[in-house]
């Protein structure tokens, strides 16, 4: 309690971020910025202060002010259409998928949002995939106004054209459950009614009247799971077929038809009551792995492609006036108008005299390059610093991004060899299983012709390949559950087998082994006396550049007090000029220092970027910037170097050559300077000799990262994008990659290994059989038996093997 | 034993409408979200009221 | 279309409140007075209305339906419309339900001391009261249907379906159980007759259990515990699967009460097996519960609300785990028939109903009385009394259920029972009951202190009757709609197959029942044939003096029962027996041999004095069975309601049965007098005495086996119509 209050006074009431207590009054509420003061006050006025309660502090901090202009695209009617999924008269539903759902208030807060704007009908939240539905009232409301306040109160809603093309579908189709639970109940119930008869009941007193209602309730119950639950096996079975091909589900299927038809045969000729109990106890076991193996991961978005980076819509200059339009219907020859942070959506020439644009995006080189008028700005690049227009050279379809993302390459599925082992096995399995029952069947015409059907359709009965199915499905479950526990999100369940066997590791740099939040900086040159520091706070203070920013948060404490500058100027990629009272400063490049002051700098060769300082025409010095390796990395790459064979891949300039070397086997394991497409063709390239493990993240990687083996995304928020990619890597997890990958392929031998168990609960099935001693009892007993133990053997075993890699296996 | 066939009778109908209902529920979503109305039944529908409020942050701290 | 605002109903909330502490207290001071009964049988004198046998069916009935019941309606009444965002549906119905039910409860005081009940567990009430449960209970299904209907929030939360299951069953089960012919206003015969109508009732005996004590419990659990703890329940997803499960598999354990009966072995097995799989279903949902409260320890120990919360959980794991043991066979043969299984149920009573009720009441009653609890100092004395309580209560009686039970069972090196007299046994554990009387009193200290402070807490504060609250209308447009209209298409002829089903099924059953009921009553054992009118009335005493309560009468196929007992019991036996009376506890010694064990003056003396025929023994006396006259004259029309019940009488026997009565008393008489007995200290001995009957019907007991000798012989009705038994003309 008392520490509650401590905190509380040192954090902004409304989103938690600490707050510098001088800048703030102690009284309470307090805030870390504006945004957050609106909020709140908002919420009290409409006594939605509940919002406080349910969590302490839930907010979200509203630092970037925002620009209502950005949501007028919604508007247009065909983004509109393609936003609602439901239209009537009066009322209108639409989904929205919102990144910064994280807690019980949130999920309050958006489903009580009918107090805020009286035109919204009912807010529902699907909180696992950060989704809110919304239904409002046409005639009170819109959209835009939606999505405004939505975004006033925090919670921007993530509208990316790719949304508006394809709607999501669900991860896990009801009707599964509905099968399931039609399976189960049967199951239960059936096998009540098989009881009586492995009691021998028959014998038991005069109750041959029961054996009768018995058999009739078992047809009637097993129906359904035959017709209605079974259903997609044998669909998949039969589509293999006449494709040619034999996957598991055939000898699956081969065993239903044998398990019903003989129960049939069995019930109606009164020779006995059947197998139904292990035919539906079968088809509900197969079907709980198949639920298991849909499994996917809520709340993150996979696969997102590069559309998925563009706005929807962006500001377009007719006759002089700024209007938001699609960005699809940019034509060539338009001219728009990009903002600070903006993506710039297609191809196009600068208008205005210079602007800074940030390629990170694209190449991974992590400085922005100027960009003087007239020159060529490619898509995707993001525009830093003051508003630009541009000339758009070529339509979005047509751009250098697209073009980069239509690449062959990227097309052309690489599904060669991933059929699961099942799989691959089946079709000698199947071989096998049907050439013993028939060998068996004409072994006993031979001996006792009665029993050839009994034996050749009992052979088919027990092989069926029910704990084979579920092997693979309960490992990998449980295995990506252990993982994602561990912060590494697969995108499919059967993503293990791929991670598991890997031989190489590529990683990309910046962003993924170097963080791109924290560089650190150093001053070289002579110590800055205060004034001169607060001198180059005040400069750098309202400069957008990342490394005016990172200067400025540098030198930034609560002591300082900021000077008055008369006068500032920033010239665009080159550097910044102010002047206060008699002194005057210089932030900025060599070259624009020299420029401006006539000094001459000298040359210092660094690699690393840097920003020069000089006041009242005398150099004092620079500021460095060295990335910074994520902790624990180094530490992780010699580790991985004696097991994999590890390459640095990095579209960034060799100026952390030295920093690495040490941890990539020397220079030739490290590429620098790759655009996408060179990244793309060297994993292409290696790819023929080396199963390749590619971490990446950002567009640049794109590419590599689809066509590798297995391309895990790095992303320091579950809810930032990731292009397409296998798996999603939390940042801070990434040093203990090695004891991922070990787990995985620790799974995969738990597969094989369990595969072994339930082939050899066939065996015993087959010797069983084939002696025609299969009694409906037995069936009944080794078909759960086999199931159960093999559920229940993945799962420990996987747990034991996570433990044994000392990863979190409990919540 | 005539009654057993009554019992079993009985017993499978009433399974049996217990499974129209899971029918129901399933194809009509109710289980498509499996997490969120676990939290929401915590909230109190009278927000505004100050008693409730001291009572929840009474029993939070 | 915008939001509504509307008024949940506290004050049936609070009535239901009210009530079940009210009936509660009752029900545990009659436990109470029971338990003492043990030690003191002479404890309040001999007065019938308050005898031993009269008084337990009014303590289960009191605890299950009265406290229970009322709990149940309280948390329902509270949490539904909460859940629903929409207050119930109609205020009549529920104040219906409300009176209706305690004039239920009423009724029930008032008849079963009377003696009037069907001797059926958890079913003793007759027919007319019968009927009316079932009507207040349609009244509350209707009720929270419509309410569900109405609501105002598209899911139906995991609690809802837990009260819906409740209804359905419970339904079912009461109307099954209950097919009964009146023979007066107040006594009437099941259609079942023996093993059937044994295991109808362990059907609906078990499935009580498990739909009244268990479900609603559950859907209260899955509401208050998140509600109390401010969290949400550990995994949404595993309360679903608990649901589906639990309601799948739940209905078919029911025959496990009846290992090693007459009941045929395989029925028996299936009990067994799927009482076992319960336990997957039972303690998913008990770990779902606890793991809620994973890391929120420190709440739990400042707050009673959930150590309450807590405490029943782990009993409900605790007795779910220990039901499914039980229905195995072996361990079934020791623990049956002894007060294993009284610890068990208040196991499970006690602490898991118990536990939740008084949770909820101290979570609720502040709510609604807009006020804090007056002291939690006192709930936390009430928590430790009641927990207390428990232990000395369930233990001690664990404890003197296997003792007793091993000595029923000990032979000697001779290979002779160990311990022949019975009675040895019983005194053998008397000081156990003494401390289980012990445990019960810190209960209900505990539970007065509870009352007290729960009416402190009302008084402090003011009642809200109508609660205020919003919510928006909701409106169904959501993707259920927009799915496309062959997928919805799809599950509509699955489900009407399954309803036509469903009618056809129920249809086919009402139509057919009574006549295979019936002729699945024809005698395996020639030798058997139906009482004589004169014992249905000593049948008739027997069960309304509640002797089933003490008494089996179904001797088990062990060598410790048949050297004890006698033969043991089969199936063809029982053919005539409706109601069936083999018992569920053996304070006493087993009856179903017990004809021509001991002369008819035995027997007398005994019911005069139990001590002096066998010294010790702490069956109570039953004076005023020498004092009250038998009833005759309602003797045609319930001999007319046996044979309608398929009871092989001649349709002219009813004419007759005075006749037989009066005949075979007088016989019975002379022969007490004969032997000296025509007066017990001054207390003269008349043939018209309802002692007479019993002895009548107690000396035919379990004799028919051996085919003998002809019960109708010299009856008068015999010389009339030669061979009355099985045909007529």
């Amino acid at each position: 309690m008392k520490e509650d209050l401590i905190i509380k006074h040192t954090s902004c009431s409304h989103c938690g971020e600490p707050v510098e207590s001088s800048s703030h009054s102690e009284s309470f509420p307090i805030f870390c910025c504006q945004g957050c003061k609106t909020v709140y006050h908002l919420l009290k006025e409409n006594n939605l202060c509940t919002y406080y309660d349910l969590d302490d502090s839930p907010g979200i901090t509203i630092k970037n002010g925002l620009e209502r202009k950005r949501f007028d695209y919604l508007i247009d009617k065909d983004v509109q259409n393609k936003l609602i999924d439901f239209k009537d008269s009066e009322i209108a539903s639409s989904t929205f998928y919102i990144p910064n759902i994280h807690c019980t208030s949130c999920v309050w807060l958006l489903e009580n949002l009918q107090k805020l704007d009286e035109g919204i009908v009912q807010g529902t939240v699907n909180f696992l995939k950060k989704r809110l539905s919304i239904i409002f009232d046409t005639s009170k409301t819109d959209l835009r106004n939606i999505v405004e306040l939505l975004t006033t109160i925090g919670y921007e809603p993530n509208l990316k054209l790719v949304q508006l093309e394809e709607k999501e579908h669900q991860p896990i189709p009801r009707g599964l459950w509905l099968k399931l639970g039609v399976a189960g109940f049967c199951f239960g119930n059936i096998m009540l009614f098989s009881f009586p008869e492995y009691l021998n009941m028959s014998v038991s007193d005069s109750l041959d009247s029961f054996k009768i209602f018995f058999g009739a309730l078992n047809i009637i119950l097993a129906t359904p799971v035959l017709i209605y639950s079974s259903s997609d096996y044998i669909k998949s079975a039969w589509a293999a077929i006449s494709q040619k091909g034999i996957n598991l589900d055939v000898p699956i299927t081969i065993g239903i038809f044998a398990l019903f038809g003989r129960s049939l045969y069995e019930i109606l000729s009164g020779t006995g009551i059947g197998y139904f109990d292990s035919f539906a106890g079968f088809i509900f076991f197969l079907l709980i792995g198949k639920i298991v193996q849909k499994k996917t991961f809520d709340g993150l978005s996979f696969d997102r492609d590069y559309k998925s980076y563009l706005p929807i819509s962006v500001l377009k200059l007719i006759d002089g006036k700024e209007q938001s339009v699609s960005v699809k219907t940019l034509e060539i020859g338009d001219e728009i108008v990009l903002r600070n942070n903006e993506l710039v959506p297609c191809d196009s020439i600068l208008q205005s005299d210079g602007a800074l644009v940030d390629y990170s995006f694209i190449t991974g080189e992590s400085d922005p390059v100027t960009k003087l008028e007239n020159d060529l700005i490619y898509a995707g690049g993001r525009i830093i610093g003051s508003q630009c227009r541009l000339l758009v050279t070529k339509k979005v379809a047509h751009s250098y991004l697209t073009q980069l993302w239509e690449n062959d390459v990227l097309k052309s599925d690489e599904s060669k060899d991933n059929r699961s082992l099942a799989d691959r096995i089946s079709p000698f399995f199947t071989s096998i299983v049907i050439g013993i029952a028939i060998l068996s069947c004409l072994f006993w015409l031979y001996i006792d012709p009665s029993k050839a059907f009994t034996i050749f359709t009992a052979v088919l009965i027990v092989a069926c390949p029910c704990a084979l199915a579920l092997s693979a499905p309960f490992t990998f479950g449980s295995a990506t559950n252990i993982l994602s526990l561990n912060g590494l999100f697969l995108k499919t369940v059967d993503g293990i087998q791929k991670l598991g066997s890997i031989d190489t590791i590529v990683f990309d740099k910046t962003g993924t082994i170097t963080d791109s939040r924290k560089a650190n900086i150093t001053f070289h040159g002579y110590s800055l006396s205060k004034f001169e520091k607060e001198l180059i706070i005040a400069s750098t203070k309202s400069s957008t550049h990342p490394y005016s920013q990172k200067i400025y948060s540098y030198l930034n404490h609560t002591d300082v007090d900021l000077q008055e500058l008369d006068f500032i100027e920033e010239i665009n990629g080159k550097g910044i000029h102010a002047i206060s009272g008699d002194s005057t400063i210089y932030v900025g490049s060599k070259n624009f220092i020299e420029e401006s002051t006539g000094l001459d700098l000298g040359n210092n060769r660094s690699y690393q970027t840097s920003v020069h300082i000089a006041i009242d025409e005398n150099y004092k010095g620079f500021f460095e910037f060295k990335n910074q390796l994520r902790n624990g990395l180094k530490e992780l790459l010699n580790k991985l170097q004696s097991n994999y064979e590890t390459h640095l891949l990095s579209g960034d300039n060799e100026k952390d050559a030295v920093q690495l070397s040490a941890s990539f086997k020397g220079d030739e394991n490290m590429h620098f300077n790759h655009s996408p497409q060179q990244k793309l063709t060297f994993i292409h390239d290696l790819s023929a000799t080396n199963k390749i493990l590619m971490i990446g993240d950002g567009l640049n990687d794109a590419g590599a990262l689809k066509k590798s083996h297995f391309g895990i995304s790095i992303s320091d928020r579950t809810s930032s994008f990731s292009p397409a990619c296998d798996a999603i890597l939390d940042g801070d997890e990434l040093k203990n990659l090695d004891n991922l990958i070990g787990f995985a392929k620790a799974s995969n031998n738990i597969v094989n290994v369990s595969f072994g168990i339930s082939l050899l609960y066939n065996i015993t099935g087959l010797a069983f059989a084939v002696t025609g001693h299969l009694s409906p009892l037995v069936a009944a007993i080794l078909m759960p038996l086999s199931s159960i133990s093999i559920m229940f053997f993945t799962t420990v075993a996987t747990r034991i093997k996570a433990k044994n890699k000392r990863l979190k296996i409990w919540v | 034993m005539g009654v057993i066939f009554f019992l079993i009778l009985f017993s499978i109908s009433v399974a049996l409408i217990f499974l129209v209902a899971f029918f129901w529920a399933v194809r009509s979503g109710q289980f498509d979200d499996q997490y969120t109305p676990s939290v929401r039944i915590l909230f109190d529908d009278k927000s505004s009221s100050p008693n409730n409020k001291t009572q929840t942050s009474k029993r939070d701290s | 279309m915008s939001v509504d605002t509307f008024h949940y109903d506290n004050k049936i909330v609070k009535n239901f409140g009210v009530a079940t502490m009210i009936w509660g207290i009752t029900g545990f001071l009659i436990g109470l007075i029971v338990a003492l009964k043990f030690i003191w049988p002479d404890f309040l004198g001999f007065i019938p209305e308050l005898s031993f046998g009269r008084l337990r069916p009014l303590h289960t009935n009191a605890v299950i339906f009265a406290f229970a019941g009322n709990a149940i309606f309280y948390g329902v009444y509270y949490s539904l419309p909460r859940l629903s965002k929409t207050p119930m549906w109609s205020k009549k119905l529920s104040k219906l339900h409300f009176w209706g039910w305690q004039t239920i409860i009423i009724s029930a005081v008032a008849t079963l001391p009377l003696g009037y009940t069907t001797s059926k567990e958890y079913a003793e009430l007759e027919w007319p009261i019968d009927i009316a449960i079932t009507f207040i209970w349609v009244v509350f299904g209707i009720n929270m249907i419509m309410t569900i209907m109405k609501r105002r929030e598209k899911h139906i939360y995991v609690a809802v379906w837990f009260y819906i299951a409740t209804f359905v069953t419970v339904a079912v089960l009461h109307i099954v159980n209950s097919f009964e012919v009146p023979a007066t206003f107040l006594k009437s015969y099941p259609v079942y007759a023996g093993v059937q109508d044994a295991l109808v009732q362990w059907w609906y005996g078990h499935n009580a259990v498990a739909f009244f004590l268990t479900t609603p419990f559950l859907g209260i659990m899955y509401y208050f515990i998140p509600k109390a703890s401010n969290r949400p329940i550990f995994s949404y997803r595993l309360s679903i699967v608990h649901f589906w499960s639990l309601i799948f598999i739940y209905i078919w354990a029911g025959p496990h009460h009846l290992l090693y009966t007459a009941l045929p072995g395989w029925v028996q097995t299936l009990g067994t097996v799927f009482s076992l799989m319960l336990i997957a279903p039972s303690w998913g949902g008990m770990l779902n519960g606890l793991l809620t409260l994973r890391g929120a320890w420190d709440k739990v120990r400042e707050d009673p609300v959930l150590k309450f919360m807590v405490v029943a959980i782990t009993a409900y794991g605790m007795v779910t785990f220990e039901g499914p043991m039980l229905s195995i066979a072996n361990v079934s043969a020791v623990a049956h028939y002894s007060d294993y299984i009284i610890a068990h149920v208040h196991n499970g009573a006690l602490l898991w109903n118990g536990g939740l009720t008084f949770g909820m009441l101290y979570f609720i009653t502040p709510r609604i009385y807009r006020t804090k609890l007056y002291s939690i100092k006192l709930a936390n004395t009430h928590f430790w009394f009641a927990t207390m309580g428990a232990i000395f209560y369930v233990i001690p009686m664990y404890w003197g259920g296997i003792t007793q039970s091993l000595m029923w069972k000990s032979f000697t090196a001779e290979g002779f029972l160990t311990y022949p007299n019975f009675l040895e046994t019983v005194l053998q554990i008397m000081p156990l009951y003494a401390l289980r009387a012990f445990g019960g009193s810190l209960f209900i200290v505990g539970a007065l202190i509870g009352v007290y402070n729960l009416i402190k807490t009302a008084k402090s504060g003011s009642l809200l009757e109508q609660e205020e609250a919003q919510a928006p209308a909701l409106q169904d447009h959501g993707e259920d709609k927009t799915e496309s209209w062959h997928r919805r298409l799809e599950g509509r002829p699955l489900k009407l197959t399954v309803l036509t089903v469903i009618a056809i099924l129920i249809g086919g059953i009402v139509e057919y029942m009574p006549t295979a009921l019936i002729d699945s009553n024809i005698p395996t054992i020639e030798s058997v044939q139906p009482y004589t009118a004169l014992e249905v009335e000593g049948r008739d005493i027997y069960i309304a003096e509640g002797c089933n309560n003490c008494h089996s009468q179904m001797i088990r196929p062990f060598r410790s029962e048949t050297e004890r007992y006698g033969e043991y019991s089969k199936a063809g036996e029982f053919v005539y027996d409706h109601p069936f009376l083999w018992g569920s506890k053996r304070t006493g010694p087993d009856l179903h041999r017990i004809g021509g064990k001991y002369p008819d003056s035995w027997h007398l003396r005994h019911m005069y004095d139990p001590n002096s025929t066998s010294p010790g023994s702490i069956m109570p006396a039953y004076p005023w069975l020498l004092e009250q006259d038998m009833d005759m004259e309602s003797m045609p029309n319930r001999i007319n309601a046996l044979i309608s019940v398929g009871v092989p009488y001649s349709t002219r026997y009813p004419e007759y049965a005075i006749g037989d009565m009066e005949f075979q008393a007088e016989k019975i008489t002379q022969g007490l007098r004969e032997n000296g007995f025509g007066t017990i200290e001054g207390v003269e001995i008349t043939s018209d005495k309802k002692v007479i009957a019993l002895i009548a019907y107690l000396q035919r007991l379990g004799t028919d086996i051996t085919g003998e000798n002809d019960p109708f012989d010299e009856l008068p009705s015999s010389k009339k119509l030669s061979n009355v038994i099985l045909e007529d003309e």
